[in-house]
């Protein structure tokens, strides 16, 4: 299929996923553009964990559809999204401790052929000079920064087009997280797409195009990251007065 | 009176099967088994009899497996010991020979005590560890009873004890062997449908919800161990009479398998299912006999078919009222008014829930660091707060999960023991999760009725002989349980089973259960979790209703409109300190909650 | 007599303690204790007999097509007794389909091979009294499956996913790793390890159907010891067992050689729940 350059590089329709018994998403619609920065706003419990989860395949999905560079992502789990450049850095700076930071990123690039992974492993590095220092040494002698750090290298091994990143900055120091956003705002000019997940609103809007907010397992807000009132039209949306009417650019 | 009505008239479901219908099973196989005799043909009557005697060890180990959950794989070892214990005195080559019915009731005592030696293990360690340690119990047993010839004469073995008349025939040993096996299957079925059984249940699905509801693991399961192990160690005694003649090499582990897998075949849970599986497994081998060499094969191969493709065995196959459809679109609708009777005699707050400086620390994450909360009688108290900042972690604390490094943690002045869940319930201390535990294969009413286990105040042994006292105490926790389903707004769906809920009706059952200990104070998880907004307002009116009552409700949430709705008092959670705290005015336009509860 | 009990006792040490190790191998990617892990070493036996002595195909085949054949069951048991109830692995439905599915195997045994214990032939004729084969094999295989499982863990980039995925199931699915595969490949690999315990201690415990729950059971006190996915808890839990098993043996006899070994089994478990060289488990609220 040809993919046009008016089509998305991620189309998420009416998607729901839950936990068991408990749904969690109520159907949630959500674009994003080749080469675009997006945050994905929300109180906690919104769901904003859920959605990555499910569109990157962790979690299989109640109904909906993913679309991804113009393929349907329907049964694709984790490694074929991967694949196909659609790499998920899960929340919590969740690296292997066990084993040393340039394994980690060898692990990341598993599925790479062997001649391209040391390449690959150089360029990830390249964004966080603290950690290529210490790439002999074992994850879990890392700080929980420069943990988060490496999670974020991992999932560039994947030369990713399209980058979904859960809260980043959570634990870290003010200095590191702008450091690690500072890495989106360079992935943005070097025209890869990101889905940032964060709590920390006005970092999170300054390297962005456009934020959605999620709450209650539904999409309440879409905006361009520029827009004025932005954060008191958010609260209203959390504190559930009002939805105000997505808008639909 | 009126609020035990269904709430909804379009909500019609079957009632639960009267008390004669589900007798009615086990009437027709004694009946069965009572026109045997009339055959005449000795063959059955061994074949039979031997069904009766595996039923007899079946019937408690069918507490142990199929309602505990703890895999105890190796039991014919207690069936050895008894059946070397009734022998061995009855013969008189160790001590003076007893009478063999003495010898039977001491075979039954060494049974109880290995029951719960072999036991032990699995009041502490997973489920794999105990199947373990009765297996290579099993193996010693077989072991010591070759090896240890003064007293078990090896492997040329042992005469069994010889029964006087008139149990001396066939027919008459096996009218004796059925009359124990049905008292078996009544005195079984007594703890199965008491307050011990549905704990035994609840420990098996929902352990961290039991000890919430106070049952205490331990003391529950050496009772039943006591309780499996003498009917295995009688089983023991009278298998050894029908094989009048033991070797180490009538107990094989195949017979282990055997006992093991009838209840499994049976399904986990149910009486009646272990007893037909039972019946199936004896007669199995004697209808296939070309097949017989690969008997165990076939259990193996059955087992494992079980667990794959029928997990809930025989018993399920049985549940045609499980298989109806329940009513599509059924709507929650609690019954504030019913609070008033259930929770109007319930134990009196002496005083404040109190914490005063309390860290707790996960290595070196401080989940939270230096809490002060009070917690009041007919308050509802909201704690907010950003992932991780502590709200949940501050619950367990309270109902005594975790043990706090420093400071206090008080009930009207009095120390509330850190680290000892299951005294928080004694204390009239109740609380819901998260994510709803409870047990699926158990009905709503069954569910809710462990919430009151603390109160219960019959032994094991009235239960075991449905004394007075706990027939009395039977009804007056079901009546209150109906009382507490109404209130919560499921009255409809008592007699289902908990697994077909959906997930909200889930959510309002936890909070059932936990009126059922009328508590002095209420704790709930994110109890709005999940539920459509309409639900949520129905849950907002029940909680300020249960206050009413005074009860002191703690509310951890995420739904601010819900927190800003009822709370008397909010307080704010951020890195596990308190932010803010106040009534919900203040909260509302405080200008760092909004920024930290934003993330801004 | 001190140098017997050191010689048998080491070398059964070394045959429970593979036998951890395979029970360790296939947990590490699961979570999943395995009832068929003494079976394995069960096969050991007797495969190594039923191709060596009875098929008559030098040692060398054997042991490659023993080990093969094992890796092979090992894939089954992921397959069949694993995989469809790891979805829901807080009910243990793993107990019994791993139990069922050794029970198979073990009366398949039984029926095809022999209820009786049968020789197993002798490999290299190397060393005599205790220096026999028969002793030191055992410790040998033990300490070649160290070095082996050393050299996978630290240097490839296979033995490294599956530390990662031993450490964190969830994240190395996110990262792409390929979980199921990776899975599929500890079962062979703990397949072959069983296998070799059985073979390399072959001539200690002959061929013998009987003695699958034999070693589940002595194979499953060394990882109790050491903890849950521990080789290094494992191995000197295993050669802590073998050489208090035989001393006891000799000292006081068999019976209550075994009933010392359980007693003390139970003991230490309740003591030491996590085992000797494990880490508290975390809370389950």
């Amino acid at each position: 299929m040809p993919i046009s350059a008016a089509e998305a590089l991620l189309e998420v329709r009416g998607l729901r996923a839950g936990h068991g018994k408990i749904a969690v998403l109520h159907g949630v619609d959500l674009t994003i553009h080749a080469g675009e920065v997006v945050s994905l706003l929300g109180p906690n419990g919104a769901g904003k964990t859920t959605l990555l989860a499910a569109i990157s395949g962790l979690l299989p999905w109640g109904g909906g559809g993913v679309r991804f560079a113009g393929q349907d992502m329907a049964g694709a789990g984790p490694r074929e999204s991967a694949r196909r450049g659609l790499v998920h850095v899960v929340e919590g700076h969740r690296v292997f401790t066990q084993i040393s930071v340039a394994d980690n990123l060898e692990l990341a690039g598993y599925d790479l052929p062997r001649r391209e992974r040391a390449g690959r492993i150089e360029e990830a590095l390249a964004f966080f000079p603290e950690i290529a220092a210490k790439r002999h040494e074992r994850g879990g002698a890392l700080s929980g920064g420069q943990q988060q750090m490496l999670a974020v290298a991992q999932g560039l091994v994947r030369r990713p087009r399209l980058l979904m990143l859960d809260e980043p900055s959570a634990g870290l120091s003010p200095v590191l997280v702008d450091r690690v956003l500072g890495v989106v705002a360079q992935l943005r000019a070097a025209g890869t797409a990101v889905l940032l997940v964060e709590q920390l609103i006005e970092k999170a809007l300054a390297v962005s195009d456009r934020v959605y907010a999620l709450a209650q397992g539904r999409i309440v807000l879409e905006a361009r990251a520029d827009e004025a009132d932005l954060p008191h039209r958010l609260e209203r949306a959390y504190f559930g007065q009002d939805v105000p009417t997505p808008l639909h650019a | 009176m009126g609020v035990t009505d269904t709430a909804a008239p379009a909500l019609k479901l079957p009632a639960a099967p009267s008390a004669l219908a589900r007798l009615l099973p086990f009437l027709g196989l004694l009946a069965g088994a009572l026109l045997l005799p009339f055959s005449g043909n000795d063959y059955w009557a061994l074949i039979a009899t031997r069904a009766c005697i595996y039923w007899v060890l079946v019937s408690g180990l069918n507490l142990i497996v199929g309602y505990a959950g703890q895999l105890a794989i190796g039991y014919v070892a207690i069936l050895a010991l008894g059946a070397y214990t009734a022998s061995v005195l009855a013969a008189g080559n160790v001590l003076p020979a007893l009478p063999s019915f003495a010898a039977l009731g001491c075979a039954g005592l060494v049974g109880a005590v290995f029951g719960v030696v072999v036991g032990l293990p699995a009041l502490r360690l997973r489920t794999f560890y105990f199947a373990m340690t009765t297996l290579g119990f099993a193996t010693i047993v077989t072991q010591i009873a070759l090896a240890w010839q003064d007293v078990t004469g090896g492997g040329i073995g042992i005469p069994g004890p010889e029964m006087p008349a008139p149990l001396d025939t066939p027919w008459g040993y096996y009218l004796f062997c059925l009359g124990a096996a049905a008292l078996c299957t009544w005195l079984t079925a007594n703890i199965a449908g008491s307050r011990f059984g549905r704990a035994l249940v609840a420990v098996r699905d929902a352990e961290v919800a039991a000890e919430a509801c106070g049952v205490a693991k331990p003391r529950l399961l050496v009772q039943v161990f006591l309780l499996a192990g003498a009917l295995a160690g009688i089983a023991g005694g009278l298998f050894a009479t029908l094989q009048s003649y033991i070797t180490p090499d009538a107990f094989t582990f195949d017979l282990s398998l055997l006992f093991f897998i009838a209840v499994l075949i049976g399904g986990r849970g149910s009486i009646l299912g272990p007893l037909l599986g039972t019946i199936l497994l004896t007669l199995l081998p004697e209808v296939a006999a070309p097949l017989a060499a690969w008997s165990t094969f076939l259990y193996a191969a059955l087992l494992l078919v079980i667990v794959l493709a029928i997990p809930g065995g025989i018993a399920a196959l049985l549940d045609f009222r499980s298989r109806r459809a329940l009513p599509e679109g059924r709507a929650v609708q609690p019954r504030p008014e019913a609070l008033a009777t259930l929770l109007g005699h319930h134990r009196e707050a002496r005083g404040a829930i109190e914490l005063r400086g309390v860290v707790l620390a996960f290595g070196a994450v401080r989940a939270i660091d230096g809490l002060d909360l009070d917690l009041r009688p007919g308050e509802v108290h909201g704690l907010i707060g950003p992932n991780g900042s502590g709200k949940t972690t501050t619950l367990n604390v309270i109902s005594g999960y975790y043990r706090p490094q420093q400071g206090s943690l008080t009930l009207a002045g009095a120390p509330l023991p850190a680290g000892r869940p299951a005294l928080r319930a004694p204390q009239g201390i109740a609380r819901t999760f998260q994510t709803p535990r409870l047990v699926g294969e158990a009905t709503v009413l069954q569910n809710v009725m462990v919430g009151a286990t603390v109160e219960g105040r019959s032994t094991f042994l009235e239960a075991l002989f449905q004394l007075p006292r706990q027939r009395r105490e039977e009804r007056e926790m079901e009546a209150r349980a109906r009382l507490a389903l109404a209130a919560a707004g499921l009255a409809g769906l008592a007699d289902v089973r908990a697994d077909r809920l959906q997930h909200s009706e889930l959510r309002f059952m936890e909070i059932a259960r936990a009126l059922m200990l009328r508590p002095a104070f209420l704790m709930l998880d994110e109890p709005a979790a999940g539920l459509a907004t309409e639900e949520i307002k129905r849950l907002g009116a029940l909680i300020r209703a249960i206050a009413a009552q005074g009860t002191g409700v703690l509310l951890v949430e995420h739904h601010a409109d819900l927190i800003f709705d009822i709370c008397d008092r909010v307080t704010v959670l951020n890195l596990g300190r308190e932010l803010a705290a106040g009534t919900p005015a203040e909260i509302r336009t405080h200008k760092e909650v909004v920024s930290a509860y934003l993330g801004g | 007599m001190l140098a017997s009990i050191l010689a048998s006792g080491l070398a059964v040490g070394a045959v429970y303690a593979l036998i951890g190790i395979t029970y360790n191998t296939m947990f590490a990617t699961s979570r999943v204790m395995s009832f068929t892990a003494g079976q394995l070493g069960m096969l050991g036996g007797v495969l190594g007999s039923l191709f060596i002595l009875r098929l008559g195909l030098p040692v060398l085949p054997g042991l490659v097509l023993t080990l093969a054949a094992c890796a092979l069951l090992g894939v089954v048991t992921e397959i069949v007794a694993v995989r469809p109830v790891l979805k829901s692995l807080d009910q243990h439905l793993y107990v019994l389909s791993t139990l069922a599915l050794a029970l198979m195997i073990q009366h398949t045994a039984a029926l095809e091979w022999s209820t009786e214990p049968q020789p197993f032939p002798r490999l290299i004729g190397l060393g005599e009294g205790i220096w026999e084969e028969k002793y030191w094999l055992p410790v040998a295989a033990c300490a070649a499956t160290i070095l082996g499982l050393e050299y996978l863990y630290r240097r490839t980039l296979v033995g490294r996913a599956f530390v990662a995925i031993a450490e964190d199931n969830y994240a190395a699915r996110a990262l792409g790793l390929p979980e199921r595969n990776l899975r599929m490949a500890s079962y062979a690999l703990a397949g072959a390890i069983g296998a070799l315990a059985g073979f390399a201690g072959g001539q200690l415990l002959l061929a013998f159907f009987a003695n699958g729950p034999l070693l589940n059971f002595y194979g499953f006190i060394p990882v109790a010891l050491g903890g849950l996915g521990n080789n290094r808890g494992a191995v000197i839990g295993g050669l802590a067992l073998g050489l208090f098993q035989q001393a006891a043996n000799f000292l006081v006899g068999g019976i209550f050689s075994s009933v010392a070994v359980f007693t003390l089994f139970i003991l230490v478990l309740l003591a030491a729940p996590q085992g000797l060289f494990g880490a508290a488990a975390a809370r389950r609220v």
